[in-house]
């Protein structure tokens, strides 16, 4: 069964590439999420932004992805933000310990 | 309201983590759980059956019982399997990230962490599977107190 929930749209800029993430991160999307993130992290020259605005929901496989995405570009000295992570989001990130990894920008 | 038991079963698959959300959120509505306390239960709800897919059948067929069980005081949702018995090692442990530097932090152990945080009560029980219970309390109205 092909799925339409998970959103993703890059937009490159000078030195920056911002990856909007929409809808729904989860297990069934997990490994789809992971192949358009993957060939980014290698990008050590630009800065990655992960924009969360338009994301409804998260569970532990999509945190841990972010998790992943975070140690990944630390390892590589390359800078890694996310932004505009609604409010119920921002919940589960500071109950699982990760808000203060990630630099969240408004 | 009477008490009630709305079951269904699914097969053990990611794509349908998702069916159980929509009827949670249907049935907390239906008792009126505040839209926080729905998002709540959603994560939790998804991290049950997603244990139940990713552990219970090593990636092979078999199906998952959800049972939810509405009554004046709490919503119940059960969730079971019939495949191999999940251990989980993290109960009542703090949230895995805390205290830890980038490199040490990693992911696994974090759905059982939110389960707990999540809910008012997680029992877990292996029974020819695993069966997990989460319950959430539902604040009494002036009306019904």
């Amino acid at each position: 069964m092909q799925s339409n929930k998970l959103s993703l749209r890059t937009e490159k800029r000078d030195g920056l590439i911002i990856v909007y993430v929409g809808g729904e991160l989860d297990l069934e999307v997990a490994s789809q999420m992971r192949a358009a993130l993957e060939p980014l992290l290698e990008r050590v020259d630009q800065r990655l932004v992960i924009n969360l605005h338009d994301l409804a929901y998260i569970d532990s496989t999509g945190i841990g992805i972010l998790i992943s995405i975070l140690k990944a570009r630390h390892a590589r000295q390359a800078p890694f933000d996310v932004e505009q992570v609604p409010v119920h989001i921002r919940k589960l990130f500071d109950m699982a310990g990760i808000t203060p990894f990630l630099a969240i920008a408004e | 309201m009477k008490e009630s038991l709305v079951k269904t079963t699914i097969p053990a698959r990611a794509e349908f983590v998702d069916l159980i959300r929509l009827m949670l959120y249907g049935i907390a509505s239906k008792m009126k759980f505040s839209f926080e306390e729905i998002e709540d239960m959603k994560v939790a709800v998804s991290e049950a059956v997603n244990n139940a897919v990713v552990h219970a059948y090593g990636g092979g067929d078999g199906e998952i019982d959800v049972a939810f069980g509405i009554s004046d005081d709490e919503l119940t949702i059960q969730v079971r399997d019939h495949g191999v018995a999940f251990e989980p090692d993290g109960l009542g442990k703090p949230a895995p990230l805390e205290g830890k530097s980038i490199d040490e932090i990693q992911s696994g152990g974090l759905g059982l962490f939110l389960m707990q945080a999540l809910m008012d009560r997680v029992e877990w029980k292996q029974e020819g599977g695993t069966s997990v219970t989460l319950a959430k309390k539902r604040a009494r109205s002036e009306e019904t107190a």
